[in-house]
C-alpha cells in the first residue's frame, strides 16, 4: 500500500529547512505521497527512515511508460480495484493484430483499416492506439518488413516474439518508440530481457499460467528490470480472465507488488475469427483489468460501443464527465437558426441534445464551460451566469458564426434572464423549459419564436445599455446607491460574543438566495424576510449568520452592503459570513462591517480558481472558509490535505493568521456517496491535529433523507465531527436536535463549564 | 518465489430465484462470488439470457436480423416459438411497449390475450415487461398475474410508485416472480426492496432491475451501481441486496444512435446492424461483469456471442 503524507510525516526532520523548496516538511510530505516530488528532494531524512520509505512509498502498481511522441501513453498505475473507490487512471488501449503469416496486400489493408476508425467522443480521440505485431517463426526478415510497415502507420507497438535474436532485429527499427516486447517466457527471459534492455523497450512476460509468469517476472525483478507488462492470456478463456483478475487483485489487494503490472490480453488468440465474442471479451477486460486489448479488426462497429464503454469506465467518479465548450449544430442547424444554451456537464448534454434530435427542429445548441456542474449547482456556484455565457459567447465567436439572434437559456435559470439581455444586448432571450424531455413539444409548437417576437418587441421600445459589472473597473465603495436602511423593532438581540472564544461556531445558513422567500427579498431590497430569518437564528443560538446573495453580478457591492448593515444594526452587529461568488460585493460588506462580535467570514476560497479569495481575507483582515477542493470534490485525503497546505502556505505567506483559515473538508451526501463519510470524518482530524480550524455545510449529509431521519443523521454526525476537532458548522440552527447536540458535546469538550441548566442558558 | 493467491469467498449468497414451471423452469442468481471468479470458488449456476420480443414486432424490427430470425411469424406466439430455440436462451421476455398510454394505448386485455397465447404455446419461462408508465403498467401487471396463474412468471417491475400494487398482485395473490426496479441509485435499490418484503413479499420471489443503461451512456453510474450491490450484499452479507439482478440490455442499446443511423447518413461507420450488434453485445458484457445475473437480449447474434462467452467462462 502506498504511503499517507502523514506517515512520511512522522518519519521526516521536522524542521521546515525549506531546502527542499516547499514551506514546510508537511507540504513536502504531502507531495511526496502524491508522488509529485522524490523523496530524494530532502537531504535530511535519516537513513533508517528512508530504509523504511523507500519499499512503503512505491506504488502497489507501476505506471508504465509506453510508446513515444504522439502515441505515448501511460499503463497501469491503479490503486483501486473498483472505480467507485476512488478512479481508475489509465484508460485501456485497443490494439489491432498484424502477423508474419498473412500476405503483404492483407497487411496493408488491415493497416488502412484500422487508420479509418478516429474519431472525438465528448473531448477524447478515439481510435487504435497499439498495433501488435505477432511472429510467426518465418524468418527475421519478414518480420523486420511487419514491423518497417507498422512504424511507418505511426502507432505504439507491441511485438509479439519468443525468439530473442529476431527480437533484436525488430526492435532496431523501432528504437525510441518506447515499445512492450512480448515474449518472455520461462525459457527464454535471460536472453529476452538483454535485448528489450537494450532497445529500451518493455518486457511482456509471458506463461500458460498467472503461476507460471510470476516466476518469470520474480527472476526479471531479481535481475533488475521492473518495467514489466504481463501477457495474461492463458489456454483459453476462463484462465485468462482467473490470470487478469488474480494479477490485479494480488496487487492491489493483497499488496504483492510482483502482481503490480499492467496486463496484455490477446483476444484475437481467444476467439479467432469471430469478432461478436471477441467484443464481448474486449468488454469483459475493459471493466476487469486489461490494459491492452488485442484485437483482430476494430471497426467502426466495436470502436464506437467499446470505446464509449471505456470512456464511461475510466471517468473519475469525483468529476463529472465534461463536454467541451462549443457550437453544437442539432439536426442540420445553420447560421440562421436559432441557439439554445446550457451547461457542459455530459450527461445534460446527453439529454439535451437527444430531445434535439428528437425534435428534428434545427437549433444550434451552445455549451459554454461551467465545470461540468449541473445546471443549478453551477447557477448557484456562479460558473452559469450571464458573464459566464457572455464569456463563452466571445471565446467561441457566437456572434460572428451565427446570424439569427435567438437564445434560449434553461427555464430553471429563468432569473439570468435579464442579466443575460443586458450582457448580450443583440439578442432576444427566451426561457425555455425546466426538463429536457420538454424540450420537444416546446420547439414544435414553435413557444421559442413566439417568445423572441415578444422579447424583440419589448427591446425596441427600451434602450439596452449594458451595465458595468465587476470586471470591469474599480467600484467607488462610497458612491453605492442602495435603499435606506431600516431598523425594525426585534424581539430577539444578539447577546455579545468573546471572538476567542473556544465553542463551537454555529453558522447559520438559513438566509441563502437558494430559497425563494429570501430570493425575492433580496430583489427587492425587502428587510422583513431576511430579518425574520436571522431573528429565528439568532434565537436558536447562532453564533454567525451566513449571508448568501447568489452570484449578484449586477448589483452585488449595493445588495451585500444593504443586507450587512441592515443585519448587524437590527442585531447588536451579529458576526457574518458574507457569502457570494461576487468579489466585489464582499469588500463591499466588509466596508460597512462592525467586528464587534468577530470578523468577517468570507464564504469561501478553494484550492483552485477561488484561491484569490484568500487575498481578499489578508487584505480585508478576514476569516475565510477554505474549501479542501480545487475543481471538484477531492478524491481522498492526500488530495484534500494537498489543498488544505497549498491555502495554508498561500495565507501564510499573505501574513495571515493560521487561525483565520476555516477549513472546510467538504461533507458529503450519505444517499451515492456513504462510502466516504469516514474519509472526512478522518480528514478532520488531520487538519485539527494541524492545529488549525474547521467548518463546512454539514447537513449536506442527509440531503435527500426523510425530514424525520435529517435531525438525527445531522446530530450523529456532528457528536463524531466534533470528536475529531470540528470547530464550527454551517447549519441549520432551528434545528432544536442538532443545536442540543452541539451544545452537549461542547459540555463534554470542556468548551463550557457544565451545569444542569446548560441548555437553558 | 511461488505465486500463492488469496481467494475471495463470501459467506453469504445471492438468492436462488425460480422462474417457470416443469423442465424448462430456470434458476437466477445463486452466487457466492464476484461475477465469473470460478477461480475462487466453481460455480454452479451461470448468468441467464432472456429473448426479447416486443409487442411492436413484426411490425417494426429493430434490425434485419431480427426480422429474418423471425421472418413469418405473424404475432407474439409464433416468435416466442422461435427464440425457444435460439441456443442460449433460458428465458423469454415480452415487452409490451404498445401499451404506453402515450403511443399506441394498446388496452390491457388485448396484452393479457397476447400473453395467454404466447404462454400455451411454449415451455420456457417467461417474464413480461410494461410500458414503463407506472399506472398502466401497475393495471397492465396486475391483470398478467391473474391471467398467467400457476405459470410461475417474472414481472418487470414494480418501481418506487407502483409497488404496493405490483408487489401485491403479482406476488402475493398469485405467488409470481416480481423485479423491483430503481434507476441507478444504491439506496433506493435497497429501500424498494425493504418495503416490498414489508409488504409481504418473501426475498425468494424478488430480483433486481437496478437500471439499465448503453455503453458510453452514463453507463459509469450503471456499472459502479452493480459493484457497489454486489460488494454489499456479498462482502456486507446484507440481506436486503440479496436479490438476483435482471438487466434489460437491448431495449437500451438499440435506440441510442450508434445503433440507429442508417449507413447511408454515416457511410464511414458502416453496417448500422453490426454496430448494434456490438453495442448490445459490449453493454450486455460490461452488465454480466459487473454483477447482472440475467440480461435481456434481442438479437440472435447478439445471444449467440454473449452465451459463447458465459458458456467459456463457466
Amino acid at each position: 500500500m502506498a504511503l499517507k503524507g502523514l506517515d512520511i510525516f512522522k518519519l521526516s526532520p521536522k524542521t521546515n529547512c525549506k531546502e527542499c523548496g516547499c514551506p514546510t516538511c508537511m507540504a513536502f510530505c504531502m507531495k511526496v505521497a502524491q508522488g509529485a516530488l522524490p523523496l530524494e528532494k530532502c537531504p535530511h531524512f535519516s537513513a533508517e527512515s528512508l530504509a523504511i520509505l523507500g519499499e512503503a512509498t512505491a506504488p502497489p502498481m507501476k505506471t508504465v511508460e509506453f510508446g513515444a511522441g504522439e502515441n505515448a501513453y501511460k499503463l497501469g498505475g491503479e490503486t483501486v480495484l473498483f472505480r467507485h473507490e476512488k478512479t481508475l487512471v489509465s484508460r485501456n488501449l485497443f490494439a489491432v493484430d498484424l502477423c508474419t503469416g498473412l500476405e503483404n496486400d492483407v497487411i496493408d489493408a488491415k493497416i488502412a483499416e484500422m487508420a479509418k476508425v478516429d474519431y472525438e467522443r465528448i473531448g477524447e480521440r478515439m481510435h487504435v492506439e497499439v498495433l501488435h505485431l505477432n511472429y510467426a517463426g518465418n524468418g527475421a526478415d519478414k518480420y523486420v518488413s511487419l514491423v518497417k510497415k507498422a512504424v511507418a502507420a505511426g502507432r505504439a507497438l507491441v511485438l509479439g516474439c519468443t525468439d530473442a535474436e529476431v527480437a533484436k532485429a525488430a526492435l532496431a527499427e523501432c528504437k525510441g518508440m518506447a515499445p512492450i516486447l512480448n515474449g518472455a517466457n520461462k525459457d527464454n527471459w535471460e536472453a529476452m530481457n538483454a535485448a528489450a534492455k537494450e532497445a529500451g523497450a518493455i518486457l511482456g512476460v509471458q506463461g500458460e499460467t498467472i503461476e507460471e509468469s510470476y516466476e518469470v517476472i520474480s527472476k526479471l525483478e531479481a535481475a533488475g528490470n521492473k518495467n514489466l507488462v504481463v501477457d495474461v492470456t492463458g489456454a483459453d478463456i476462463k484462465n485468462t480472465y482467473r490470470n487478469a483478475v488474480l494479477l490485479r487483485r494480488t496487487a492491489l489487494k493483497d499488496g504483492d507488488r510482483s502482481c503490480g503490472y499492467p496486463s496484455i490480453v490477446n483476444l484475437n488468440k481467444l476467439a479467432h475469427g469471430d469478432m461478436h465474442l471477441q467484443t464481448a471479451l474486449a468488454s469483459l477486460f475493459t471493466v476487469k483489468y486489461g490494459s491492452i486489448l488485442i484485437m483482430e479488426e476494430f471497426r467502426y462497429a466495436e470502436a464506437l460501443a467499446l470505446c464509449g464503454l471505456r470512456q464511461n469506465i475510466y471517468t473519475d467518479p469525483q468529476k463529472p464527465m465534461k463536454v467541451t465548450p462549443g457550437i453544437y449544430p442539432m439536426n442540420g442547424a445553420g447560421p440562421d437558426d436559432p441557439c439554445m444554451t446550457t451547461v457542459d456537464f455530459a450527461l445534460t448534454y446527453f439529454l439535451v441534445s437527444g430531445e434535439l434530435e428528437r425534435s428534428k427542429v434545427p437549433v444550434n445548441l451552445i455549451i459554454t464551460d461551467a465545470s461540468g456542474m449541473s445546471v443549478l449547482t453551477a447557477w448557484a456556484a456562479g460558473k452559469f451566469s450571464a458573464s459566464t455565457i457572455q464569456k463563452g459567447f466571445a471565446e467561441l465567436g457566437v456572434e460572428e458564426k451565427i446570424r439569427n439572434r435567438t437564445l434560449i437559456i434553461p427555464g430553471k435559470v429563468a432569473v439570468l434572464k435579464g442579466e443575460i439581455a443586458e450582457k448580450l444586448p443583440d439578442w432576444n432571450v427566451v426561457v425555455g423549459t425546466r426538463e429536457a424531455v420538454e424540450i420537444t413539444k416546446y420547439l414544435k409548437d414553435g413557444e421559442h419564436v413566439k417568445a423572441a417576437e415578444a422579447a424583440a418587441k419589448t427591446k425596441s421600445k427600451e434602450t439596452v445599455k449594458a451595465v458595468e459589472t465587476q470586471e470591469e473597473g474599480p467600484v467607488d465603495y462610497s458612491k453605492l446607491v442602495y435603499p435606506e436602511v431600516k431598523i425594525i423593532p426585534q424581539e430577539v438581540s444578539y447577546k455579545h460574543r468573546d471572538p476567542s472564544s473556544k465553542k463551537f461556531v454555529v453558522i447559520g445558513e438559513r438566509i441563502h438566495c437558494i430559497s425563494p422567500v429570501i430570493r425575492e427579498a433580496m430583489a427587492n431590497f425587502d428587510p422583513e424576510p431576511i430579518l425574520k430569518r436571522a431573528a429565528e437564528q439568532i434565537a436558536a443560538g447562532a453564533t454567525y449568520l451566513d449571508v448568501n446573495i447568489g452570484p449578484a453580478e449586477k448589483n452585488g457591492p449595493e445588495l451585500m452592503t444593504w443586507a450587512v448593515r441592515t443585519l448587524q444594526e437590527n442585531f447588536n452587529n451579529v458576526p457574518l459570513a458574507l457569502d457570494t461568488a461576487n468579489k466585489k460585493a464582499i469588500e463591499a460588506g466588509i466596508r460597512v462591517y462592525n467586528r464587534t462580535n468577530g470578523k468577517p467570514i468570507i464564504n469561501s476560497a478553494d484550492a483552485g480558481s477561488r484561491i484569490d479569495n484568500i487575498n481578499l481575507a489578508a487584505a480585508n483582515d478576514a476569516i475565510v472558509v477554505a474549501l479542501c477542493s480545487a475543481d471538484g470534490i477531492a478524491k481522498d485525503n492526500e488530495e484534500r490535505m494537498a489543498h488544505c497546505q497549498t491555502m495554508l502556505d498561500r495565507a501564510l505567506a499573505l501574513g495571515m493568521d493560521a487561525d483565520d483559515l476555516w477549513f472546510d473538508p467538504l461533507f458529503l451526501v450519505v444517499k451515492g456517496m456513504q462510502d466516504k463519510q469516514m474519509d472526512v470524518l478522518h480528514a478532520i482530524r488531520s487538519i485539527a491535529d494541524q492545529g488549525l480550524k474547521t467548518t463546512g455545510g454539514l447537513s449536506n449529509n442527509s440531503n435527500g433523507a426523510p425530514k424525520a431521519l435529517r435531525p438525527i443523521m445531522d446530530s450523529a454526525l456532528v457528536a463524531m465531527a466534533m470528536m475529531q476537532g470540528l470547530t464550527s458548522a454551517i447549519v441549520n440552527p432551528c434545528d432544536l436536535r442538532l443545536m442540543e447536540t452541539i451544545r452537549t458535546c461542547d459540555i463534554f469538550k470542556n468548551n463550557e463549564l457544565y451545569s444542569d441548566s446548560y441548555l437553558d442558558i | 518465489m511461488a505465486f500463492a493467491p488469496k481467494t475471495q469467498v463470501f459467506g453469504s449468497r445471492i438468492n436462488e430465484v425460480t422462474i417457470g414451471v416443469g423442465d424448462k423452469s430456470t434458476v437466477i442468481g445463486g452466487v457466492n462470488v464476484l461475477p465469473f471468479y470460478n477461480f475462487d470458488e466453481q460455480q454452479t449456476i451461470q448468468p441467464k439470457i432472456g429473448a426479447e420480443i416486443s409487442d411492436l414486432w413484426p411490425e417494426s424490427f429493430p434490425a434485419p436480423g431480427i426480422a429474418s430470425f423471425y421472418a413469418g411469424c405473424t404475432g407474439m406466439a409464433e416468435m416466442a416459438k422461435r427464440a425457444e430455440t435460439l441456443e442460449g436462451v433460458s428465458f423469454l421476455c415480452l415487452a409490451f411497449e404498445g401499451a404506453d398510454p402515450n403511443g399506441l394505448n394498446k388496452s390491457v386485455a388485448d396484452c393479457v390475450a397476447q400473453a395467454k397465447e404466447v404462454a400455451a404455446a411454449v415451455e420456457m419461462p417467461l417474464v413480461i415487461m410494461g410500458c414503463k408508465n407506472v399506472e398502466k403498467d401497475a393495471e397492465l401487471f396486475s391483470a398478467m398475474a391473474e391471467a398467467l396463474q400457476s405459470k410461475n412468471v417474472l414481472i418487470l417491475s414494480a418501481r418506487e410508485e407502483n409497488y404496493k400494487t405490483v408487489g401485491a398482485s403479482v406476488a402475493l395473490a398469485y405467488g409470481h416472480k416480481v423485479g423491483a426496479e430503481s434507476a441507478v441509485d444504491l439506496n433506493l435499490a435497497k429501500q424498494l426492496n425493504v418495503i416490498m418484503t414489508q409488504l409481504g413479499v418473501k426475498p425468494e420471489s424478488m430480483v433486481m432491475n437496478v437500471g439499465s443503461a448503453a455503453a458510453g451512456y452514463g453507463f459509469e453510474y450503471l456499472s459502479s451501481t452493480l459493484d457497489r450491490v454486489r460488494a454489499t450484499a456479498l462482502e456486507q452479507g446484507d440481506e436486503m441486496l440479496q436479490m438476483p439482478i435482471v438487466t434489460p440490455v437491448s431495449s437500451e442499446t438499440w435506440s441510442v444512435k450508434e445503433s440507429m443511423l442508417p449507413e447511408s447518413e454515416a457511410p464511414e461507420w458502416g453496417c448500422a446492424e453490426e454496430r448494434g450488434i456490438e453495442m448490445e453485445i459490449t453493454t450486455a458484457s460490461a452488465c454480466l461483469a459487473g454483477g447482472s445475473d440475467a440480461v435481456i437480449l434481442a438479437h440472435p447474434e447478439s445471444i449467440a456471442a454473449i452465451h459463447k462467452m458465459i458458456s467459456a467462462l463457466m
